[in-house]
């Protein structure tokens, strides 16, 4: 008989012809008998086993196993199960039980919303696309007024300069050349053109006010390169003085440096 | 073993639904799945085990993981084999850990105070009482899956086909470690069963 043989006979599966063999082949060799009545004693103490397993099984109270286990399932699991059962905020979901392709597509769309957003309601600076950032417009409105505040002051103080010059020249003492002061007079009136847009607002109305009587001082001394008569002199130094430039200069400087 | 074993079999939809009610909490299905299996599930634990006690145990673990887990059976699967399964792996961890700590006391007491196993004498002329121990002892030194097949097979009384459910193996393989199991436990009781070798 082969392992096989062997194997079929103890699974008790062997066809009924190769069962009759089999069967021959043991009462015909005596070891192949020998061999079957070790193993069918063998398996005999299994027998015995079994018993044991009887024994131990009929001492033991199986209708009241069951709802034994049961109460310490439900015990264990009831505060986790009542937690879970809860109805939270998401608790609609449960009805779609999370299939897969639902969960997958629920958090793509969720993740795209968010994606989208992000995107559109955040200004942010992206680099190597647009360096361009965001101010609201109050911010930039103030940073304009401040822009025309500090020109503004720049130009009356250096207009300032060149009238104290025109007092120096038409008193005695060393005074500025008239072509300096000519050209002092020019630079002043090129500024005064970049400065007219800045003096439009209404904070700045009294500086366009100064800024504008002194243009018109600085139209004249633009003109002459040559140095005047002292009377010619004189009647420039009446016109600042009649309308009290300097000190109304002052006046709105000091406004200005306070802020406006 | 028939005394011992479940009333009846229950069929997959049964079952199906009995698993479904249980996800819901349902305490009288959960009691129904426990007297359709409690005597299968305490005959295997207590056949690797040999103790009324840790297979008692073993029982109450695996319905308790049978109540975590049922949403985990996938339908159509043999839902005695899953169970067994389960049952078969709880009572290996409770036997791996009852021998490491016996090892461990074993090894903290004097050596004239450790119980030796039931070892086969070798003599011809033993007494049944001591055949009986020798062949528990041979059982439970086989390789585990050969016991495993053993036991489901003689003990559980299962098909070849339901120990290849429960153990995840082959018929074949199934059959193949019945017969390596037998052909280990004729060897090694040899001398005790009064044959030669």
């Amino acid at each position: 008989m082969t392992k096989a043989d062997w194997a079929a006979l103890l699974a008790d599966d062997a066809e009924e012809g190769r069962r009759r063999a089999m069967s021959d082949d043991t009462d015909r060799r005596p070891e192949c008998r020998a061999e079957v009545e070790a193993i069918e004693r063998l398996l005999k103490e299994t027998e015995a086993v079994r018993s044991e397993i009887r024994q131990a099984a009929a001492s033991v109270n199986w209708d009241a196993l069951p709802a034994l286990i049961a109460d310490r399932a439900l015990a264990a699991d009831g505060p986790a199960r009542a937690r879970a059962s809860a109805p939270g905020p998401l608790a609609w979901l449960a009805a779609f039980r999370l299939k897969p392709a639902l969960a997958g597509l629920a958090a793509g769309l969720l993740v795209g919303a968010a994606a989208m957003y992000f995107a559109l309601r955040t200004p942010t600076v992206r680099h190597g696309q647009d360096n361009s950032y965001y101010a609201s417009g109050e911010f930039l409105d103030r940073a304009e007024l401040e822009m025309a505040r500090r020109n503004a002051l720049d130009y009356l103080e250096k207009s300032q300069y060149v009238l104290l010059d025109v007092f120096d020249a038409s008193g005695q003492g060393t005074s500025v050349p008239a072509a300096v002061r000519s050209e002092r007079a020019r630079d002043l009136l090129q500024k005064k053109k970049y400065l007219n847009a800045q003096l439009e607002r209404v904070q700045m109305a009294k500086a366009k006010a100064i800024c504008d009587q002194i243009e018109l001082l600085f139209r004249e001394l633009a003109q002459i390169d040559e140095e005047l008569p002292a009377a010619e002199m004189g009647r420039l130094r009446d016109y600042v003085e009649e309308r009290q430039l300097l000190l109304k200069i002052n006046l709105v400087k000091k406004e200005l440096q306070s802020g406006v | 073993m028939s005394e011992v074993s479940a009333g009846r079999e229950a069929g997959a939809a049964e079952i199906a639904s009995l698993l479904e009610r249980i996800q819901a909490g349902d305490r009288e299905a959960f009691m129904t799945i426990i007297r359709l299996y409690q005597q299968k599930v305490f005959v295997l634990a207590y056949s690797i085990l040999r103790d009324r006690e840790d297979a008692l145990d073993t029982v109450q673990e695996t319905f308790l993981r049978l109540y975590q887990k049922a949403g985990l059976y996938k339908p159509g699967k043999p839902f005695q084999g899953w169970l067994l399964q389960m049952a078969k792996n709880i009572s290996i961890d409770h036997y791996r850990k009852h021998r490491r700590k016996r090892q461990e006391w074993e090894t903290s007491k004097p050596i004239d105070e450790i119980p030796l196993p039931a070892e086969p004498s070798g003599e011809g002329d033993s007494p049944a009482s001591d055949l009986r121990g020798a062949f528990a002892w041979c059982v439970d030194t086989l390789a585990e899956r050969q016991k495993m097949v053993f036991v489901m097979r003689h003990y559980n009384e299962l098909q070849f086909n339901e120990i290849s459910e429960t153990m995840k193996i082959s018929i074949g393989t199934a059959k193949s470690l019945h017969f390596k199991a037998v052909q280990n436990l004729r060897k090694r009781l040899a001398p005790v069963l009064g044959i030669e070798t």
